[in-house]
């Protein structure tokens, strides 16, 4: 565990600022050639070289838990669904009534768990490092429109003060004598209490800022200025051609490679 | 702010491109479910990384954003401005539900509820900018935005024909959709994860894997089992939602006022908003009918 995160230490700390589709561009090259070689090694090198970048990158610790959320409950679904029932597998291990454990099944359920590790780790490794308003300018500054740059970060943005809204929300109606006990009614009825002023406070907040924003052009087209400078260098726009053509090229080659097999 | 005809260029190229565009991933989401269906016994257990994942995830993920690029640029700010208050609600929902003992996802509320208040179109880019943008904490569900948008878009389209005036009717709709949507769903599930990523639906499925079914038939049955009814109650909570705003909140939507949405006393109210609307949204800026890109 150590050794490759003692390994990878030296690659952030001598490295320019990363421009964010840089990074993006290596998430998404890492997930497709991931995806489209599917053999259990490349995964787990992956894998590693991924928590190795998170404890360099000083990201470990949200990354870590977020993966965690995603992977421990798909991890036990798969086990379970491919574990004790793969009807193709042929070397039983164990049986119990209509539950059988074969070799076939693990191994496939080893497999696919381990490709979306790598998948979800690279993933989030990218979006738990990027700066969203430096991507946001980036994207802004690529042609991408100032709508999906708006839509992003402000979802982003809103998502901690839309969950300390519901807080008070409900700390508000607890004062007012809210309370849920263990019933499927009572349970129902809370959350109307909380949902309704929750998404009426929304929808009148989101009237006022789009009044807002249309007094300050958000639908005018034609060029923006941004304040932001984001980092950029020839050598890591090859870098991004060069993974793309990468991606692309793993797979086509896949593809015709499962077209001329089957 | 005042009437934006002046100085832009003509839209009747540009509305052209962006039909085009709408048609073209409507066509990338279809053709790509229907590869999968018909290629699906050959390589499913022919170990991962098969290249049926890849196509389902290049055939969906690219459909889904050319809706959000066919569409966002369409959308009024009044409608763009809830779009993140929709992710939100998606997230925070669908997160708290995913992690729980319940074979339901409940990660559409706001979607729905934008579909009901904005339209079919303003719906498709809310569902598949869900999935994208809540990528960024759970990657998993990057692949289900075609599936997403697909829901957005029939939501919409219950709304516009009336399903949402009588009460009961809303998870009628939500019922079908769910079918639909679950169907759709399947093959993602199946060739990108080769199972579900959460608990309870997992369980459903490897009772079915248990009688010998295939691997995506099992899938299928268990989404047919689980999102017509998930979907049914996402219907129904949106209705619940929007019948208990005030009438000022649901009715500054021109699509709301449009298509009479909702039950009551709504040819009056268009009467009497219909002149005072037009300077502030731009008279042909408005959700524009979309039951042609019914993929």
């Amino acid at each position: 565990m150590t050794a490759p995160s003692a390994g990878r230490t030296a690659a952030p700390a001598r490295r320019e600022r990363l421009n964010p589709l840089t990074s993006l561009t290596a998430a998404a090259a890492t997930a497709a050639i991931t995806t489209a070689a599917g053999t259990w090694p490349l995964s787990l090198a992956v894998v590693a070289a991924c928590l190795g970048l998170s404890v360099a990158g000083g990201t470990a610790r949200r990354v870590l838990p977020a993966a965690a959320a995603v992977l421990v409950p798909l991890g036990l679904s798969l086990l379970w669904l491919h574990g004790l029932f793969f009807p193709e597998g042929r070397t039983v291990l164990a049986e119990w009534g209509p539950a059988r454990i074969t070799q076939e099944g693990l191994a496939f359920a080893g497999q696919r768990f381990l490709q979306l590790a790598a998948v979800v780790l690279a993933l989030l490794l990218f979006s738990f490092s990027v700066r969203v308003p430096d991507l946001v300018a980036a994207l802004s500054a690529r042609g991408v429109q100032g709508r999906f740059a708006f839509v992003l970060a402000s979802t982003l943005t809103l998502l901690p003060a839309i969950a300390a809204r519901a807080q008070r929300i409900r700390q508000a109606q607890e004062s007012r004598g809210l309370v849920v006990s263990r019933s499927l009614v009572s349970r129902l009825g809370a959350f109307r209490l909380q949902a309704v002023p929750l998404v009426l406070s929304l929808i009148d907040d989101a009237g006022t800022r789009a009044a807002a924003l249309e007094a300050r052009g958000l639908s005018n087209t034609g060029p923006r200025t941004s304040y932001r400078e984001v980092a950029d260098s020839g050598r890591q726009r090859t870098v991004r051609i060069v993974l793309v053509l990468a991606a692309l090229a793993a797979v086509v080659l896949r593809v015709v490679q499962a077209g001329a097999g089957g | 702010m005042s009437s934006p005809s002046l100085t832009l260029p003509s839209q009747e190229r540009q509305a052209a491109r962006r039909r085009l565009l709408e048609i073209l991933g409507a066509l990338a989401i279809a053709a790509t479910y229907v590869y999968l269906v018909l290629n699906q016994p050959a390589d499913i257990t022919g170990g991962p990384g098969s290249a049926s994942a890849l196509i389902a995830l290049t055939g969906f993920l690219a459909g889904a954003v050319l809706l959000i690029v066919a569409v966002l640029p369409t959308l009024p700010a009044s409608t763009l401005v809830l779009i993140p208050v929709a992710l939100v609600l998606n997230i925070v929902l669908g997160q708290f539900v995913g992690s729980t003992l319940v074979p339901f996802y409940l990660d559409a509320i706001g979607t729905v509820l934008i579909a009901v208040l904005a339209g079919p179109a303003a719906g498709a880019a809310t569902g598949a900018l869900s999935s994208i943008v809540w990528s960024f904490f759970n990657p998993t569900v990057l692949p289900f935005a075609a599936g997403a948008a697909l829901i957005g878009c029939l939501a919409g389209l219950a709304a516009r024909y009336g399903l949402f005036r009588r009460f009961y009717l809303a998870p009628v709709a939500g019922f079908a959709t769910g079918i639909i949507a679950g169907v759709v769903s399947a093959p993602v599930a199946a060739f990108v994860f080769g199972g579900t990523s959460g608990v309870a639906t997992g369980a459903i499925v490897s009772a079915f894997r248990a009688m010998g079914d295939t691997l995506l038939a099992a899938i299928t049955k268990q989404a047919l089992i689980s999102d017509p009814m998930d979907k049914a109650i996402v219907f129904t909570v949106v209705a619940i939602l929007v019948y208990a705003l005030p009438r000022r909140a649901r009715l500054q939507f021109p699509f709301v006022r449009r298509h009479r949405v909702l039950a009551g006393n709504t040819p009056v109210e268009a009467a009497a908003d219909a002149p005072a609307q037009g300077p502030g949204h731009g008279p042909a800026q408005g959700t524009s009918p979309d039951s042609a890109r019914k993929g």
